[in-house]
């Protein structure tokens, strides 16, 4: 008689396997170095240098020492006509 | 279509190569018609689904409501409330920001673009001949997998494959060198929930067995389908928006894998008290509580990725929702982990205590992060700006008050029920008396999101009727050429 438990011990074993598996691939590829890098992999260079007008004065000139001259958004640029 | 003479011109004048504005713009038009499709659809299921919750809502305290016609019956209208907000509005809204993002996140074209739109039309197809068979009654019998398994969920397979072909022929041709960790959870998520999937809907499952499959799958789809793909979406909003990145880059790692390694056992905490070995159940109440892992990384890194910037809610929609749907989820993910131990689930099992807690995942965590979303890529698919401010944040007011105060009221009735179910020296009949003006408050507060979908419905119509007259103006981005020089 087969438990009515192997079929769930089976399958999250599997995926417990899968995960395991894919972690060791990513990291022998070296997909975990450089993060610092991989953290701004979302960004263009012009993302950065958007004026934020909720930020505080002392934000901005971290902003501007950072990453140049700000420039204007569009309007919406945040998502939404606000 | 990419680039206008406009924006040539400046460059051509400063002598710059645009690659990365050449790269993401060409993501962005290679994904746009897959995603206005899934999106369209999306917010079509949305009204669906909300009239039928809301009609589901009303009956619990208006039982003499819509009864003659079979198809209206409490059974077979909530049934097909769960699987519309589930597959039709929740998973087509992921799909569409999924095919969306993933170009931008590996610097590449959407592959096989055609492909996906077929694979929505086919999910589409899949879903209305699932839900106008549980209206007719035929249902499979199992939560969260009520859809015909012969007649409707083969085209749901055929067409999420067909996406997620898709979307891993884009990763597997990225131009970047890294990968962002939305990328981990979006792709893990159409790796697991396929599997899950099949493996519910498998043919042989009976008695405890089934049950258990069950829960595997119905716990599982919310954990390795919805959160993964919401969690994912929230990491690349957040710090895009405020244009910095993500607090601790670590952390997130730290949380996809620990949440990748854990989750999996979630499901059979729904099964407490039920006729399966007690070292089953227990290990799924500790693999609820080692959730505290990963939800704590995640809610801590959003957080501090926030902080010092809220005033950015009042400016960004976007932002507004997704950082909300962000707590959402830290709000919902302890919850279930303290509903998982013993002591706790004696209480709220068996209650509205349970409807509660999912609408807080399903509706407070991953329907606020894709409406955040939403606001964020519709205008960049259409290429102009929502026209009305007053809307969107009538939309905000009305679907967050209508949460919280269903959440409220539910999460009372179902603790007063619970109680009312424990004492021996009381009829059944107390316990539904009790939870009465919370069932009120249910569908006050469902009425409320209802509303506020109407309004995002119409306003998401205004945005797609003028695509059109849109498409002879410069895409969004297009318009700020002055942008694209180089760093200082």
């Amino acid at each position: 008689m087969i438990p009515s438990s192997l079929v769930v011990v089976l399958a999250t074993f599997a995926i417990g396997v899968l995960a395991l598996t894919v972690f060791v691939w990513a990291w022998r590829r070296g997909l975990f170095n450089d993060l610092d890098a991989q953290a701004r992999v979302i960004f263009e260079p012009d993302d950065l240098r958007l004026a934020r007008r909720w930020e505080t004065p002392a934000q901005r000139v971290e902003r501007e020492n950072a990453y140049g001259a700000p420039v204007v958004p569009r309007r919406g640029e945040w998502g939404g006509a606000a | 279509m990419i680039r206008t003479e406009a924006t040539d011109a400046i460059l051509a004048a400063r002598g710059l190569v645009p690659a990365d504005l050449e790269i993401r713009l060409r993501a962005d038009a290679s994904s746009r018609l897959p995603v206005l499709v899934c999106y369209g659809a999306a917010v079509v299921w949305l009204i669906i689904g909300s009239l039928f919750g809301e009609l589901a809502s009303l009956k619990l305290h208006w039982p003499d409501l819509l009864t003659r016609d079979s198809w209206l019956t409490f059974g077979r209208i909530r049934t097909a409330h769960l699987n519309t907000v589930n597959y039709g509005w929740g998973s087509l809204a992921m799909i569409g920001t999924s095919l969306w993002l993933m170009p931008r996140l590996v610097h590449s074209e959407l592959r096989h673009a055609r492909m996906a739109v077929v694979g929505a039309v086919l999910w589409n197809v899949g879903l209305v001949v699932g839900v106008t068979g549980i209206l007719a009654g035929m249902s499979d019998g199992m939560e969260w997998l009520e859809m015909s398994r012969w007649l409707a969920d083969p085209w749901l397979v055929v067409g999420g494959g067909m996406i997620g072909f898709s979307l891993f022929s884009t990763v597997a041709a990225r131009r970047a060198e890294h990968l962002y960790v939305s990328v981990w959870y979006i792709l893990s998520a159409f790796l697991w929930f396929p599997m899950l999937f099949v493996l519910g809907n498998w043919p042989t499952w009976t008695g405890v067995e089934s049950a258990a499959v069950n829960w595997l799958f119905a716990h599982n789809v919310l954990g390795f389908w919805l959160t993964a793909v919401s969690v994912g979406i929230a990491y690349y909003f957040i710090p895009k928006v405020l244009g910095r990145p993500i607090y601790s880059y670590q952390l997130s790692i730290l949380g996809f894998w620990t949440f990748a390694f854990f989750y999996a056992l979630n499901g059979m905490h729904h099964l407490v008290g039920g006729p399966l070995p007690t070292w089953m159940i227990t290990t799924s109440i500790v693999a609820s509580v080692l959730m505290f892992i990963p939800v704590v990384a995640t809610a801590i890194n959003l957080h501090m990725t926030v902080v010092g910037r809220f005033g950015a809610l009042r400016y960004s929609p976007t932002l507004r929702f997704v950082v909300l749907g962000a707590m959402g989820y830290t709000a919902v993910s302890l919850q279930g982990s303290f509903t998982a131990l013993r002591e706790v689930n004696r209480v709220t099992h068996f209650t509205h205590w349970t409807i509660a807690h999912s609408h807080v995942g399903v509706y407070g965590f991953v329907t606020f992060i894709m409406f955040g979303a939403m606001y964020y890529v519709i205008p960049r698919l259409v290429g102009h700006e929502w026209p009305s401010a007053s809307l969107i944040r009538w939309h905000f007011g009305l679907v967050l008050s209508g949460i919280a105060i269903y959440v409220v009221a539910l999460t009372w009735a179902g603790v007063a029920q619970g109680l009312a179910l424990l004492d021996p020296r009381l009829p059944f009949e107390a316990s539904v008396i009790r939870a009465h003006y919370g069932l009120i408050g249910r569908s006050l507060g469902g009425l409320l999101m209802t509303t506020g979908h109407f309004v995002f419905a119409w306003h998401v119509w205004v945005m797609f009727r003028g695509r059109r007259v849109a498409a002879a103006r410069p895409p969004f981005h297009e318009a700020r050429p002055i942008l694209y020089t180089a760093p200082a």
